[in-house]
């Protein structure tokens, strides 16, 4: 049995990444209708730019941190600007296209940049272990975890209860309407990308201490954002919350009981088997599609 | 008089793809340029199948690599276990590395009947990191990390061996499969999948099923992914999983978007541009030294092209051509 919560506390660890992560997508995917595909590879980014400031520069954690989100704000507003807004009236799979487009640009310029080795980064606590009859708990993991619901807990309090909540949930309900009422639908995608590529960036710091950091450090963090999201269903903020606690959970499971090899095609097949069976996920409603 | 116009077109082409193909036998080219050249054609092939996919029918796969990788694998384990007296099993060998993607694809096409924009671009995407993760773990069929080998093409005791040699094998499929592209699209498929990709309800209510043609357009590309893998198997003659990843995928979309979606040459041009440019770029001395530079590079193209030439290269000219007319004409409307 203490292997079983071991593995669920693992799996709610990286899970919790995972909503974050998914979280991102979903933000940016409701208010201006893109799928990010990007977003794994700019919070790789951000997480070098931690990095750069932890070791070379020796700042203490904290500020690291802080500077890491800082970099995170301007980095998704000038994605933003520079290439999402000026393809605001084109094609979904044009946009789409752009975001892959920009996994080529920052991963090739971040490999550019940093090289292509991978470093060690620290975790946020490194405390001794606790030791609850027989399940070891990390500081860290419970530091993740209480992180993950401390941020979900604002996001949601500012999507739920406040003026520029009300201005994205309105923006992702109907564009046109909202600019009509309005609100400036321009400054909410900004806002989202900035709020995503931030959630990104704390995930990627926070995966980095297993990780390590590199280039290709967030790729599936990112790929099972994407099953998160897709399980929780696009349609709603809690969903990809609750589809990225599950992957964690599930991954980590099915890695102990079935096969630790072939894990990784289980997922993904989970991923294609919910797709096909419930489209819109565990959260999301039924969409009709008007001709 | 309209016929013979026809004939002397065709004739013309004929002869311009009989010159390409022998071009390589005239000159004496290095063989690294060789080798680049047969990856533009083999690379073109799979451009001109996912082009049928995107372009004409509409649907997005990322995850398009896999199917390369499929079709390499298979053709060096079916090259490698059988032999036929001839070097037959060569034949064989390609046409099951083609025929494999396609039962793969008609299964991810059954998928795609489901799903639509970005959710089947997240199914695919999916798809291909799982068949990656097939390609490192079952070892018996692709020998994991250790790689996997294949022998040259040896067909009626034609070696083709060299580089110039197996240049002139792959312009033939290459044009065999452009000739077999062209008159699909043209048929009565052909139209179904623009129909299809312009609006499915629409497309429904004229009596297209969406379930023949969504498993046609996903088993055809799959189908030219599987040969294009064979041969780029047959030409290095070593591959390895990490290969056949989302990069690839990537790159193969940017081909089809740079080349130009929804035409057959555009496949072609996006193969050249997405090959050459990097090795071009690889030559410029103090740049040439970063060596992501390409790929920022394609990325940056990809995303300039659909942002401004929705067409693509193939049809730039075209573009320009239109956009002076639009000019001219501007002022006179204005008169009136």
């Amino acid at each position: 049995m203490a292997v079983f919560f071991q593995n669920v506390i693992a799996g709610l660890e990286t899970g919790s990444l995972y909503a974050l992560a998914a979280l991102g997508l979903v933000l940016i995917f409701r208010t201006s209708d893109v799928i990010n595909f990007a977003q794994g590879e700019m919070a790789m980014f951000s997480s070098f730019i931690a990095y750069q400031l932890w070791k070379p520069l020796g700042l203490p954690y904290p500020v690291v941190f802080i500077g890491a989100i800082l970099f995170a704000i301007l980095f998704g507003f000038l994605v933003e600007r520079i290439f999402i807004r000026p393809a605001s009236k084109a094609s979904l799979v044009s946009k789409m296209i752009i975001t892959l487009g920009l996994i080529m640009i920052i991963n090739g310029s971040a490999s550019a940049l940093f090289g292509i080795d991978s470093y060690f980064f620290r975790k946020a606590l490194t405390a001794d272990n606790i030791d609850v009859r027989g399940v070891i708990i990390q500081p860290n993991a419970l530091f993740i975890i209480t992180i993950t619901i401390a941020i979900m807990a604002v996001l949601f309090y500012l999507i739920r209860k406040t003026m520029m909540g009300i201005s994205i949930r309105a923006t992702a309900q109907n564009e046109t309407t909202a600019k009509l009422m309005g609100i400036p639908v321009s400054r909410v995608y900004s806002m989202s990308w900035i709020i995503a590529t931030v959630l990104g960036a704390i995930a990627g710091i926070l995966i980095a201490p297993t990780t390590n950091i590199s280039t290709t450090m967030m790729t599936e963090v990112h790929l099972k954002s994407f099953i998160a999201a897709v399980l929780g269903g696009f349609g709603s903020f809690i969903g990809p919350v609750v589809g990225g606690l599950i992957i964690g959970v599930l991954d980590n499971l099915v890695g102990m009981y079935i096969s630790l090899t072939w894990k990784t095609v289980i997922v993904y097949g989970l991923l294609i088997v919910t797709l096909v069976i419930k489209p819109t996920g565990l959260f999301g409603k039924v969409h009709r599609k008007k001709v | 008089m309209k016929k013979s116009k026809i004939n002397n077109k065709k004739l013309l082409a004929f002869i311009a793809i009989l010159l390409v193909a022998i071009l390589p036998l005239i000159f004496n080219f290095k063989r690294g340029t060789m080798t680049m050249l047969n990856t533009v054609i083999i690379y073109a092939i799979i451009a001109i199948g996912f082009n049928i996919l995107l372009g004409y029918a509409g649907q997005i796969s990322l995850g398009h690599a896999a199917f390369m990788g499929i079709g390499a694998y298979v053709s060096a384990f079916v090259s490698n276990h059988l032999t036929l007296p001839l070097g037959l099993h060569f034949i064989v060998a390609i046409l099951l590395s083609g025929l494999v993607p396609l039962v793969v694809g008609l299964l991810l096409g059954l998928v795609a009947l489901r799903l639509e924009g970005h959710y089947l671009a997240i199914a695919t995407l999916g798809f291909g990191v799982a068949i990656q993760q097939v390609f490192k773990e079952w070892i018996g069929f692709t020998n994991g990390y250790s790689g996997m080998r294949a022998d040259p093409i040896e067909i009626f005791n034609i070696s083709f061996r060299s580089r110039e040699m197996y240049f002139v094998l792959s312009v033939l499929v290459l044009v065999l499969l452009s000739i077999f592209a062209y008159n699909l699209l043209r048929s009565k498929t052909g139209r179904a999948l623009v129909a299809m990709r312009d609006s499915e309800h629409a497309a429904q209510a004229m009596g297209i099923s969406l379930f023949k043609y969504k498993l046609v357009a996903f088993a055809v590309s799959a189908f030219y992914a599987g040969v294009a893998g064979s041969l780029y198997m047959h030409l290095i003659r070593f591959t390895m999983p990490d290969q056949w990843g989302v990069m690839l995928s990537l790159n193969l979309l940017a081909m089809v978007v740079i080349g130009g979606l929804a035409s057959i040459e555009g496949g072609i041009v996006g193969a050249a541009f997405i090959i050459i440019i990097p090795e071009i770029i690889k030559g410029i001395p103090v740049i040439g030294e970063i060596r992501s530079l390409p790929y920022i590079f394609t990325g940056v193209s990809m995303i300039l092209v659909i942002m401004f030439f929705p067409y693509g290269l193939a049809k730039i000219g075209a573009q320009i051509k239109q956009l002076i007319r639009n000019k001219n004409r501007a002022p006179k409307n204005n008169e009136v």
